[in-house]
């Protein structure tokens, strides 16, 4: 059977995630709606930001619109509700919040363009494929907003469909190299059931920074955020530390000054991998040092969709490309949506 | 030259053209260098780029060298393109703006406590410009700033720093709102610093939170919207515009009563 029957069997919410800008995001989701058409899949469609506009309010450059067939649902905001080509009928009124009022779910009753858009905060963004989910189909997606990868986040979706592509750097190898970093860092290990875990879920009601010591006894940090706090977290390992808990995000200043032979010993525990963020140099330096993560979910990704195009003018092989990506990543499926 | 110049009095709306001595003449003030030397084949090649354009009647009205093999013009053309003024949409931060004296007795009479903001020029930027603007007593333009607000708390941070320390600082002092500042936009930095903070933001758990907001001279509603962003503030707009939509959105998300982040 086709990609997209394989991925519905699988996941019931599926997130397009752009590396950065222009990465190609709007054109993998159109080649994956086609693909749905060929299929016979019911999708749901929403967007982390207005999507499906034919300029790009960033780079100024045209964007490919949204087709979508008959039966598919769509969020649509009320104003932009008159002006799209489909044929749509209005099947539930929200009260999410969106760049552009009132947002609606409709059916597509006749196959046309449509503006796609979506809820701001990802909680609501939750609510709606589910609604969506209610209402009746196999399979959300969720168009992301620019490269903003914490809609990546499991609690949102399933798994996530990684875009990217030549915008990211005018060298190949960086851009798989970057890539290459992103799709490590999601799929870091999951921390093993054990005494370690319990002890996390158990005392993981505040997210507060949590110390936790041989026997599982759990020592809580008062502090507001790990940002900045390294010196703070490296006075509260103690000898028989063994885990520190990490419930934001991580950065180099939640890590910075702690000494070596201390961040050998812990290993640090995040809640997922978008809390990451540490830039591939950095990421080498503190593995050569012994460094040891963990997460408590880690993100899935379904498939990579590659875009061998530029807005900036340059165009990469895309044979040779899609060689590249997948020695580099070789368990995940990568096709070039160009193609 | 023979067009028809008929003057008319009322401006078509649907069809818009810009306004120099008359109603729908279409002319603009254009200047730009180019990286040709300094001479009468700089003018032609000007006029020529001008009219390549889409300008009609391009004449250079002034010239002069910037550096061997660069020359600044100032061109004047015609223009031909037309815009339908009814058609457009433009998102706006929605609400009432009240004034100084007016938000601070808002924010008494409906909040009950201080209204706790943070501000900041992020990242590389160093620029205090637009962050003073809208939080320091001298404000901007006769409009003064969040200091000599009532009932409000500003922590102006200053330039240039990390998303990390913004983040800690509104977590410290327990900000109803961000207020984060860019001035740079060369190749694009200042979408990638605002996408760094509303991430940061995100995976910090914050976003629900705090209200964010961002500010400069290239930033509109609608790109802060799409970033992420709560609201945007672009030029025009200063400390009172901020404070008002600040403090209705506290209001309209019943934060009232939830001074602490934990709370909310």
């Amino acid at each position: 059977m086709g990609l997209l029957y394989d991925l519905s069997k699988k996941y019931k919410t599926l997130s397009i995630v752009g590396m950065s800008k222009n990465a190609g995001k709007t054109t993998a989701l159109n080649f994956l709606l086609e693909e749905a058409m060929d299929e016979g899949i019911r999708l749901g469609v929403t967007s982390t930001g207005r999507d499906g506009e034919t300029q790009d309010l960033v780079t100024g450059t045209e964007k490919p619109r949204v087709y979508l067939d008959v039966d598919t649902l769509v969020a649509v905001p009320a104003f932009l509700y008159d002006l799209s080509d489909a044929g749509l009928e209005v099947v539930m009124r929200t009260n999410y919040s969106t760049a552009i009022g009132t947002l609606l779910i409709c059916r597509v009753k006749e196959a046309g363009y449509v503006q796609v858009a979506g809820p701001v905060i990802n909680a609501e963004q939750k609510k709606l494929c589910q609604d969506m989910l209610n209402i009746g189909c196999d399979l959300v997606m969720i168009d992301g907003a620019i490269d903003r990868k914490t809609i990546a986040s499991p609690d949102t979706s399933d798994a996530i469909i990684l875009a990217t592509g030549a915008v990211i750097s005018r060298k190949m190898d960086k851009m798989v190299e970057e890539t290459a970093h992103v799709v490590r860092l999601y799929s870091t290990d999951e921390l093993e059931d054990g005494l370690y875990r319990t002890a996390i879920e158990e005392n993981n009601f505040d997210d507060k920074i949590m110390l936790i010591n041989e026997k599982g006894e759990v020592t809580k940090l008062d502090l507001v955020t790990g940002l900045g706090a390294a010196r703070h977290i490296d006075e509260a390992i103690k000898e028989d530390t063994r885990i520190v808990y990490i419930p934001g995000a991580f950065t180099n200043s939640v890590i910075v000054d702690i000494g070596t032979k201390k961040l050998r010993q812990v290993k640090f525990v995040l809640k997922d991998p978008t809390k990451i963020f540490i830039n591939p140099m950095d990421w080498g330096k503190l593995r050569k040092r012994g460094f040891r993560l963990s997460v408590l979910k880690k993100i899935k990704i379904a498939l990579i969709t590659v875009n061998p195009w530029s807005p900036s003018g340059y165009v990469f092989d895309n044979r040779l490309l899609l060689e590249e990506m997948q020695k580099a990543i070789p368990d995940i499926p990568v096709i070039d949506v160009r193609m | 030259m023979a067009e028809n110049k008929t003057a008319v009095t009322t401006a078509d709306l649907t069809k818009v053209k810009p306004y120099g001595d008359t109603l729908n003449d279409g002319k603009v003030e254009m200047a730009f260098t180019l990286p040709v030397p300094y001479g009468e084949e700089a003018e032609e090649c000007a006029k020529q780029y001008v009219k390549k354009l889409g300008f009609n009647e391009p004449s250079v009205t002034y010239y002069h060298e910037l550096a061997p093999g660069y020359t600044f013009f100032v061109v004047y053309g015609a223009a031909q393109q037309t815009i339908d003024y009814t058609a457009i949409h433009v998102p706006k931060v929605e609400g009432n703006v009240l004034d100084r004296v007016e938000c601070g007795e808002w924010i008494g009479e409906n909040i009950g406590r201080d209204i706790v903001v943070v501000g900041a020029s992020i990242e590389s930027d160093a620029h205090t410009v637009g962050i003073d603007a809208i939080i320091q007593m001298k404000g901007f333009h006769g409009h003064f700033g969040l200091e000599r607000f009532k009932n409000v708390v500003p922590y102006n941070m200053g330039s240039q720093v990390p998303c990390e320390k913004l983040i800690a600082k509104a977590k410290e002092v327990n900000a109803d709102a961000i207020l984060v500042s860019q001035t740079v936009t060369q190749k694009d930095i200042h979408i990638m610093n605002l996408t760094k903070m509303v991430e940061l933001v995100e995976a910090e758990g914050l976003r629900d939170k705090v209200i964010l907001t961002c500010g400069g001279p290239r930033i509109s509603h609608e790109l802060a919207q799409e970033l992420g962003y709560d609201a945007g503030f672009g030029p025009g707009r200063y400390a009172e515009h901020v404070m008002s939509y600040v403090m209705q959105e506290v209001q309209k998300r019943g934060w009232e009563k939830k001074a602490n982040i934990e709370d909310r």
